[in-house]
């Protein structure tokens, strides 16, 4: 009767766990990025998986590493070890890949925000502003800023405001 | 501009991805994903929920600091300032591409509009033909509007075009610069003939010290307010 060599059965895990991982992580940046129209059906579910994927990478890089641990204790050339390692470390680049927030990387985000007196400012006069007024507080947020971050996270008189362009 | 909390939860945000072209913001507390243009919260265990709207206007620098001059202004990041937008920022973005359009109304889908909501009504106005007549007079809904440009030329808003404690709905009229003692007059109205100015408070007249009230309002892109207001109307400009 013919066995199944060690590294048939190596691949029979690790293979499943590239493939889920990938989807996991590819699915969702190819539904959410710019200049493509999201429809509503794959929005939803592009942002359950990023909500619910973290126990799946997590479980998925367990198994690759589990059997790349078994898998090692059967084979001792080194290249295929190399390999195999190589697979396993793929699975868990990619889970580590899902915890990554890639818009926060094109776009940094702002700490807490700093102002100053409008009297101090350099801004010129013609440069375009988001203002509210909240209790007796006026503040500006200059548009050439807020729109790099998108958001700004504030709080103007006790009121916490989420700024955004 | 959003006030960020819920049910007395502040929440923090992220930016989190983008919506046909819209951008999604989570917030940190419940991990939900929210609307950035309605507020509304789409995925996630505050999913159904809307933010409040807080009111706030787009405005030149100069005119806000002489309505506000106590007011502050969010510092810049000096390790940063290279990435903020150039200045002709809104002039390279009319060429950016869009992903969906509408091309009722025959708007382009970068047309600059002013939108407004309220009385369980929104409309569009195409920003440049207001900013050519500094001022409209319309309806929102059944509510007349006002929607005024400031002397500065390019900072707007909007009114409901009613003097409390007056029944009739005024007409108003703009006041060319000379022509009154006071500065900051932009606006007269016939019900009382008072002068207005561009915060919607009369300086003179039997209305002295009365304001109009605030109609929120938002300038944006036509594509993004049709997608996000598909009940919308638009403001059909008067020909010569």
């Amino acid at each position: 009767m013919k066995t199944t060599t060690p590294g048939c059965r190596f691949l029979l895990y690790l293979v499943p766990c590239l493939l889920a991982s990938f989807l996991l992580l590819v699915y969702p940046v190819y539904v959410i990025r710019p200049f493509r129209a999201q429809g509503v059906q794959e929005l939803s579910v592009a942002l359950a998986v990023i909500r619910y994927r973290a126990p799946f990478m997590v479980a998925s890089a367990a198994a690759a590493f589990v059997a790349l641990v078994w898998y090692w204790r059967r084979e001792r050339r080194w290249f295929r070890r190399a390999v195999s390692a190589a697979g396993a470390l793929a699975v868990v680049a990619m889970g580590l890949a899902s915890r990554v927030n890639i818009y926060e990387l094109m776009f940094h985000p702002l700490g807490p925000p700093a102002f100053m007196a409008a009297g101090q400012s350099k801004l010129d006069g013609d440069e375009m502003v988001i203002a509210i007024h909240v209790g007796p507080i006026a503040r500006a947020y200059p548009i050439r800023n807020i729109s790099y971050y998108h958001i700004v996270n504030d709080l103007v008189d006790g009121v916490p405001i989420a700024a955004t362009y | 501009m959003w006030r960020a909390e819920v049910d007395g939860l502040r929440l923090r945000f992220h930016l989190a991805g983008i919506n046909d072209q819209n951008f999604l913001m989570r917030d940190e507390e419940t991990g939900s994903y929210w609307q950035q243009i309605t507020g509304a919260a789409i995925s996630g265990p505050l999913a159904g929920r809307r933010l409040t709207l807080v009111a706030s206007d787009e405005l030149t620098f100069a005119t806000w600091k002489a309505e506000e001059p106590q007011g502050t202004v969010l510092r810049e990041i000096a390790a940063d300032t290279s990435l903020y937008a150039p200045k002709d920022w809104d002039v390279q973005m009319l060429k950016a591409p869009t992903v969906i359009a509408y091309p009722e109304y025959g708007l382009a889908p970068r047309e600059l509009m002013l939108g407004l909501h309220g009385f369980g009504a929104s409309r569009a106005f195409r920003y440049d033909a207001l900013l050519k007549d500094k001022l409209i007079q319309d309806h929102l809904g059944s509510e007349p509007v006002l929607l005024v440009v400031a002397q500065d030329g390019h900072s707007a808003r909007a009114f409901r075009r009613r003097i409390p404690g007056f029944p009739a709905v005024p007409d108003f009229y703009r006041v060319l610069p000379g022509q009154s003692a006071s500065p900051a007059a932009l606006l007269m109205d016939s019900a009382t003939g008072s002068e207005w100015n561009f915060q919607g408070c009369a300086l003179s007249g039997k209305s002295r010290g009365l304001c109009l009230e605030r109609v929120e309002s938002i300038k944006d892109y036509w594509f993004d307010w049709r997608h996000f207001n598909p009940a919308t109307t638009v403001y059909r400009e008067k020909r010569n």
